[in-house]
């Protein structure tokens, strides 16, 4: 077993194993800690395919950021001390339903093609890549996303503003 | 006798890196102590060892020997696993430095991303900490934290990203070699507003005063900390000056010219680390300085200051290389 398959399967423990811990802890601020090392073990699969850029983002946005707000979002909804707040998993049949249909249509769709065992090697450096295809060739979709979140921010914080 | 294998020769460096930061740390604390001290018209520690030369040692010591006390109500778990997701962060984000040309542990092509991206994990365990402690003091701390880092992070991340547009490379030793010929604080006025955004960013940022509200010692004791004991507290603090430091590390890199300066080669990496010690100390001189400010100014100087600010000199900088035709001093 080589070093990478080893690290393949560290990985996928960890993600599908953070990835329950997520929705089957009863404890909410335990389900974000969580969902915290699922986006880094999700960092970790880019690092593997030797995608440091996007693992870096990855930490930067997810693990760093959007944990962050999530976080942000508990505490502003819950009161402070004492209570903890808890979900609990309404639905679980048909849940585990759907996730078990998913399951088998990706099973299904896997196992029709043959995929490379052997990694293609990389042309060139895939940050310069991204880079270039972000700022020529796909430079009027980022902008506009670009717009579009300016849109949503002024919105939300048009919303937030108490009445005068 | 065969060269060592590249796996080996990495752990040894990690390991030797290591070493030396919290070696460095600890003994910042008594550069920070005496520093202050001199301009509180004080002597500061002086007496374990000549002139406290081991007060760090003494301080360490009497950390580990403290009894470690987890309240009844906490969160137990996560209560001891948050100084180590605190620790870790601060002091992988040591680990893309190059100290001198060719000495670091690993020069990744995305070195300052790998930084920023770190140094952002860092919150995790800081909230951790706050909301296990089951104290209100400590997620009133913990909340302000976050609140604090959602707004000074990304003009942290935009000054940052000044030095990069300069040389047109993430990699931190690209950005270091190309301040041999003039450092990028000296870069006609980009340069100069550069720096002041950075180090204003990095004390918000490193929540030091004026920024420092949510350890604010008269309103909340000792902020998300304020449960914690013995080698546990201290990891905390290591990890907090190790951050610092890191801070000072990557501010001396991006604007100060890293291993620039006269003298012969090998004085490199003393350079550096004389810069980033000189960063650190005009941090202290700030938090020295100046009164703690209010949580609406913190985020007023951020949103309608700071952010803007930082925005426009990115952009700036960003007309002046493609008007100059290529990257590059």
């Amino acid at each position: 077993m080589t070093l990478e398959v080893a690290g393949f399967w560290v990985l996928s423990l960890l993600l599908v194993g953070s990835a329950l811990g997520v929705v089957l802890t009863k404890n909410l601020f335990h389900s974000v800690l969580w969902l915290a090392l699922a986006l880094t073990g999700t960092a970790g699969v880019f690092l593997m395919l030797d995608a440091e850029f996007l693992a870096g983002v990855q930490i930067l946005l997810y693990a760093g950021g959007v944990v962050t707000v999530v976080v942000f979002a508990i505490v502003v909804t819950e009161r402070l001390v004492g209570t903890r707040l808890a979900h609990t998993s309404r639905r679980v049949l048909i849940g585990g339903g759907v996730a078990a249909l998913f399951l088998g249509i990706m099973l299904n769709s896997l196992s029709r093609i043959v995929l490379p065992t052997s990694r293609v090697p990389m042309e060139s450096d895939p940050t310069r890549l991204i880079g270039t295809a972000v700022m020529t060739r796909f430079i009027l979709p980022f902008e506009l996303l670009a717009v579009l979140l300016l849109v949503s921010l002024l919105a939300a914080s048009y919303l937030a503003r108490p009445e005068e | 006798m065969t060269p060592l294998p590249d796996a080996v020769v990495g752990a040894i460096a990690g390991v030797a890196l290591l070493l030396t930061v919290v070696g460095l740390v600890t003994y910042v604390t008594l550069l920070e102590r005496k520093f202050a001290a001199r301009m509180q018209s004080r002597v500061g520690p002086y007496r374990v060892g000549w002139h406290g030369i081991l007060q760090p040692i003494a301080d360490a010591v009497k950390l580990m020997m403290k009894e470690d006390i987890v309240p009844r109500e906490a969160d137990r778990r996560i209560f001891n696993l948050a100084p180590v997701v605190f620790l870790v962060p601060c002091l992988l984000i040591f680990a893309t430095i190059p100290f001198a040309p060719g000495l670091g542990v690993a020069d990744l092509n995305i070195g300052i991303l790998f930084f920023l991206a770190v140094s952002s994990m860092e919150i995790v365990g800081l909230f951790m900490a706050g909301w296990s402690s089951n104290n209100k003091y400590a997620l009133i701390s913990a909340m302000r934290a976050v609140n604090q880092i959602i707004s000074y992070d990304l003009p942290f991340l935009l000054a940052a990203l000044i030095p990069v547009l300069l040389t047109g490379s993430l990699r931190l030793s690209d950005i270091a070699s190309a301040q041999s010929g003039l450092w990028f604080i000296a870069y006609p006025v980009l340069g100069q507003l550069g720096f002041l955004a950075f180090v204003i960013a990095s004390v918000a940022a490193e929540n030091r005063v004026p920024f420092d509200i949510l350890e604010a010692e008269s309103e909340l004791v000792a902020g998300f900390r304020v449960e914690y004991s013995g080698m546990k507290f201290a990891l905390i603090q290591l990890g907090e000056y190790a951050h610092v430091l890191g801070t000072s590390f990557l501010g001396a890199l991006l604007f100060l010219g890293a291993w620039a300066g006269p003298g012969p080669e090998w004085l490199g990496p003393v350079w550096f680390l004389a810069k980033a010690l000189f960063m650190f100390l005009v941090i202290t001189w700030i938090r020295w300085s100046f009164v703690r400010i209010r949580v609406d100014q913190i985020l007023q100087i951020s949103w309608k200051l700071l952010l803007p600010l930082t925005m426009l000199l990115v952009m700036a900088t960003a007309i002046a290389v493609v008007w100059r035709g290529a990257p590059g001093v």
